[in-house]
């Protein structure tokens, strides 16, 4: 029976061919891509949840109530963790974290690593066992330091790294270290990374000992165990006299100023992030918002690009069992029941669906590389190697098949028998369910394209908007050498002073979007003015700054050549300037770590951060000797090429160790769009995937209606139809659906897409032309997909048309 | 007695209208009998044929067949019926298309779950018979009209039925091949089984037994 079966769906397969085959591609296209989406969005969703002890880990901030509302705060200072841990019940492991670069040497090796500075406890916290080594307390001894596999191949290659010394660069002194231990390198989908371990008082001078027991220094991130039985909210419930007592000077100016406390009454308090939702959580926005809709997104494109594919088969079937129906009226004749000729039917789109999941994941394998280069994930097959997910898979094929096979063979083997062997289909509400499909996959399709277009206008906005400064001619990298940064500054001045390409050079302590090393922080600073509270964004610039970058200086002057003549004077940008509202703002004075600082100059507000936040108030310092970080570089306009290689043999000259990794300004503003960018290339790739496959099942159902209506295009022409009569009667009915499908998708779109930009505070506007062309786009295609069919029908000649009767 | 309509009828609603399309029936078909339904177009033989066949229903009257009430039958007792006792011939053969001719002989015997090696013997005794080895492999369409009603046969004799229903089985045959195909029907119904046929041809209804004249629904002579 089962050969019987398979037999007759081979034969079946191959005498409809043309349909099978384009079953088969957009299936397997669909599968292919669905899979790779799938994988893409399991990996995000999997951060962070290898650690045994996932469940009671949380990351600690506090949610801080200011004049302009609630801001989140993950830095936390140094006695804060040892002050939680004793004063409130439920904490039972914590940790203080801090990451930073080091600078790491090894006999003559020097290496860029990524350090982690924490406390003991870390171990027993998170799951990062330590495979060689000290395993109990790796890091306690503060002369130990603990490495990855990773980092040890780097560092010493095929020798034994126990006990053996290395160097960390620490207040420019080459400090010697132990390895005690190695840490089994982890999963990629952690949203803690490192390449070495050090106890959190191993740090420099200004990062810890300066910091010792001071309450208003805030640098570094914490992290807790919570105990069994106790609720995350009730914790943080029960911080509130923590706090009051730990930032009595906080609240009191805060209730001074008039801040509007939160919901409960608190200025301050303590929240516990669960340590899974870290790598979705947004920090700049007030209160921490967690947002899964990427991955989510992302799966939704899959499950939506399946579901077109499966409509295509759904409505091949259905309109090929029209051809069947003699078939099925004998078998029935013959002895078959219902049963055996649904799982007849059924059968045969299993046998399909194979063959499609197949190819599709060998398509998926094939394209596996050239995915994670484009969207930079480290996503692979191995991350749906876990047997709940996999069970899940076969389930969702399985329903799948079971859907899309099913609906059709239900639908033949329900059949009348006389009706069948007569060959005649009552074809009401059938086809009203094919057409709702149709538009359903055609919504689908624009609602797509017109995000594509929405994201992409966003994001065009993004990267042209004006910015304040010179993102073109400016060249920016990290200060990443052995010497101290006003050395280092010093010597790239000389060497690029000849140099005719080359403007000006100057350094600050922050970069301005994402440079190639992916590091950047924020410093905040908070201090009375007048009885009031202010806050401020704080950069400490080099000379020339202001000129480096072209910004636009309103009053005031720039800080002079002699920099240290300026130690005490402060430039202000304009939101800074309406924050402190004074008369005469250059007359005013900023009060600070009891020193005075004279603001000497106000300049044009800037975005120094994303554009999904406004203008912060900001200022300028002027420190000799302080920590720089990143030189920044303006050149001349011709030949950037030519400028960014002389900058780059300047600095290597330099520093010959050091991996230089400068890029313009206007590439560090493309690289904090990765998320668009990504997000545009997944939606953009998801709707050409949904117009094509939406037509191929458009295409298909106008070659079948056509040829169903042969007999009446015949009749119609002998009438005395003319051919673009007769073209006109047969795309309207289809055109039709992609209006409607237009009317529909176009205010789910709208709405979709104002949300999604409310995130933006610099943002473009919607307009109707965006959706309109994602209709026109998809009508048109529509068109041309039917065109072929339709014009052919028209234009053959009714004889041979009506003979068939 | 294989077989016994009383006051059989058969109403179908058509656009807001009652049709009828059989009425007031009343026939006892004997076993061995060989009986030709005629009448003109519309006057109901094939309706009759498939409501003995069980693919229709009457909606009034009493059918029995072989001393059991069919209308009180389930669907599911019904279709082991007719799966057990009768074998449908059709004027446009209604072979499978995609199948071979011994495929297509064998699709009964797979429907009743009969082991393979039986299958085989059984089909190539029909394919002796009919003399039609030869072509066991050739698919319908490579088939002459007389040859798949040979098959058609074949397939419905496959199961050893003891009623073959034929709608016009000749209509789309030439006068020679119809020839066959009456005589084949006539030494069937020498061996035993029962043959009900509809059919427009006096020639074809002399092989017959029994006449049965229809006129719009209800039966005129006998």
């Amino acid at each position: 029976m089962i050969r019987n079966y398979f037999k007759i769906a081979l034969r079946n397969l191959w005498k409809n061919r043309t349909f099978t085959g384009l079953n088969i591609v957009g299936l397997t296209a669909a599968f292919g891509v669905a899979i790779l989406l799938a994988i893409f969005s399991v990996f995000q969703l999997s951060f962070d949840r290898f650690h045994e002890h996932k469940n009671y880990l949380y990351q600690v901030y506090s949610e801080d109530s200011f004049l302009d509302g609630i801001e989140a705060n993950i830095s936390k200072s140094e006695p804060f963790a040892a002050a939680l841990q004793n004063e409130i019940t439920g904490v039972e492991k914590i940790t203080r974290f801090n990451g930073s670069g080091v600078l790491l040497g090894y006999q003559e090796k020097e290496l860029r690593m990524s350090g982690a500075y924490v406390d003991p406890d870390f171990f027993d916290m998170f799951s990062f066992p330590i495979i060689k080594g000290n395993s109990k307390d790796p890091i306690t001894a503060e002369s130990s330091i603990a490495i990855t596999e990773v980092a040890a191949k780097r560092i010493f290659g095929e020798e034994n790294a126990i006990g053996k010394t290395v160097t960390i660069l620490r207040d420019e002194k080459e400090v010697p270290f132990t390895v005690s231990a190695i840490v089994e390198d982890f999963p990629i989908t952690s949203s803690i990374g490192f390449d070495v371990i050090l106890n959190f008082k191993s740090q420099g001078k200004y990062a810890y000992e300066r910091t010792i027991g001071r309450w208003d220094v805030e640098n570094h991130n914490v992290y807790m165990k919570l105990s069994k039985g106790i609720a995350a909210s009730q914790f943080e419930k029960s911080t509130v006299d923590f706090t009051q007592l730990h930032y009595k000077d906080e609240i009191d100016m805060a209730k001074r100023d008039g801040v509007q406390p939160n919901s409960e009454g608190n200025y301050r308090q303590i929240k516990l992030l669960p340590l899974t939702d870290i790598s979705f959580a947004n920090f700049n926005q007030g209160p921490v918002t967690v947002n899964r809709t990427m991955p989510y997104l992302v799966l939704g494109i899959a499950i939506l690009i399946l579901f077109i594919a499966c409509v295509n088969f759904i409505n091949m079937s259905v309109a090929k069992s029209a051809q069947r129906l003699r078939e099925i009226g004998m078998r029935k004749t013959l002895g078959a029941n219902k049963k055996q000729l649904f799982f007849q039917f059924w059968g045969e789109s299993v046998l399909v669906f194979l063959i499609s999941i197949s190819l599709g994941a060998l398509m998926a394998t094939l394209l596996l590389p050239s995915f994670q280069t484009l969207f930079r994930t480290e996503a692979s097959f191995e991350i749906l190697l876990n047997p709940s997910l996999l069970l899940v898979l076969g389930l969702s094929v399985l329903g799948i098949t079971l859907v899309a096979g099913g609906y059709p063979a239900l639908l033949m083997s329900r059949l009348g028998t006389i009706q069948s062997l007569k060959g005649k289909l009552e074809s009401n509400g059938k086809n009203r369910l094919r057409n709702s499909l149709m538009v359903v996959q055609f919504s689908i399709a624009i609602l797509l394209i017109s995000g594509t277009l929405v994201l992409w206008s966003q994001v065009d906005f993004m990267r042209t908007k004006d910015l304040g400064f010179n993102k073109e001619q400016v060249i920016a990298f990290p200060l990443n050498g052995k010497r101290n940064d006003q050395q280092a500054l010093k010597l790239l001045r000389d060497a690029l002073q000849d140099k005719t390409n080359i403007v000006s050079v100057s350094a600050s302590n922050n970069i301005l979007g994402l440079g190639k090393d992916g590091s950047r922080s924020t410093s905040v600073l908070g201090f009375d003015h007048k009885g009031r509270g202010v806050e401020t964004h704080m950069l400490v610039v080099d000379v020339d700054y202001i000129k480096t970058l072209d910004l636009n200086l309103i009053k005031g002057r720039s800080f002079r050549k002699n920099l240290a003549s300026d130690s005490l004077s402060v430039i202000i940008n304009e939101s800074m300037a309406k924050q402190l509202s004074e008369e005469e703002i250059l007359t005013a004075k900023l009060d600070l770590d009891d020193k005075s600082f004279s603001i000497v100059g106000v300049i044009k507000d800037f975005n120094f951060q994303e554009l999904d936040q406004n203008i912060a108030p900001l200022s300028l310092f002027a420190h000799p000797n302080w920590n720089l970080r990143n030189a920044y570089v303006k050149v001349t306009p011709q030949n950037l090429e030519q400028a960014y290689n002389d900058v780059k043999a300047a600095w290597n000259s330099i520093e010959p160790n050091a991996e230089f990794q400068g890029s313009f300004l206007n590439e560090n503003i493309d690289r904090t769009l990765r998320n668009e960018r990504t997000m545009i290339t997944m939606i953009g790739s998801g709707s050409i995937l949904a117009i094509m496959l939406s037509c191929i099942g458009l295409f298909a159902m106008s070659m079948l209606i056509v040829s169903q209506r042969r007999k009446e295009i015949g009749v119609r022409k002998i009438v005395g139809a003319s051919v673009s009569a007769i073209t006109v009667l047969l795309t309207k009915d289809f055109l039709k659906l992609v209006v409607i499908a237009f009317l529909i998708a176009t205010p789910i779109a709208w709405y979709a897409m104002n949300k999604w930009l409310q995130n933006y505070v610099y943002r473009i506007d919607l307009e109707l032309w965006m959706f309109l062309i994602a209709g026109g786009i998809s009508l048109l295609i529509a068109m041309l997909t039917i065109a072929g069919k339709t014009i052919g029908a028209a234009t053959s000649n009714p004889v041979n048309s009506l003979r068939s009767e | 007695m294989l077989l016994e309509l009383n006051n059989v009828t058969r109403i179908i609603k058509s656009g807001g209208k009652k049709i009828t399309l059989l009425d007031n029936i009343n026939l006892t078909v004997e076993e061995g009998e060989f009986i030709s339904l005629m009448g003109p177009s519309g006057s109901g033989k094939s309706t009759l044929l498939n409501c003995i066949g069980m693919l229709d229903n009457f909606t009034e009257g009493n059918y029995q067949f072989l001393d059991e009430l069919v209308e009180q039958m389930k669907e599911k007792q019904r279709a082991k019926l007719y799966k057990e006792y009768i074998g449908f011939v059709f004027q446009a053969y209604h072979l499978i298309d995609e199948l071979t001719v011994y495929e297509n002989i064998e699709t009964p015997l797979l429907y009743k779950n009969i082991k393979s090696s039986e299958r085989k013997a059984l089909v190539g005794d029909i394919l002796d018979r009919f003399n039609i080895v030869g072509k066991k492999d050739l698919f319908p369409t490579q088939l002459s009209g007389g040859q798949q009603q040979l098959v058609g046969i074949a397939r419905a004799l496959i199961g050893k039925p003891k009623l073959i229903l034929a709608d016009e089985p000749t209509g789309n045959l030439n006068s020679k091949q119809s020839e066959e195909i009456m005589e084949l029907f006539s030494s069937l119904n020498k061996e035993g089984v029962t043959i009900i046929q509809a059919t427009h041809s006096e020639s074809n209804a002399s092989y017959g037994s029994r006449v049965v004249n229809l006129l719009d629904g209800s039966i005129v002579t006998e």
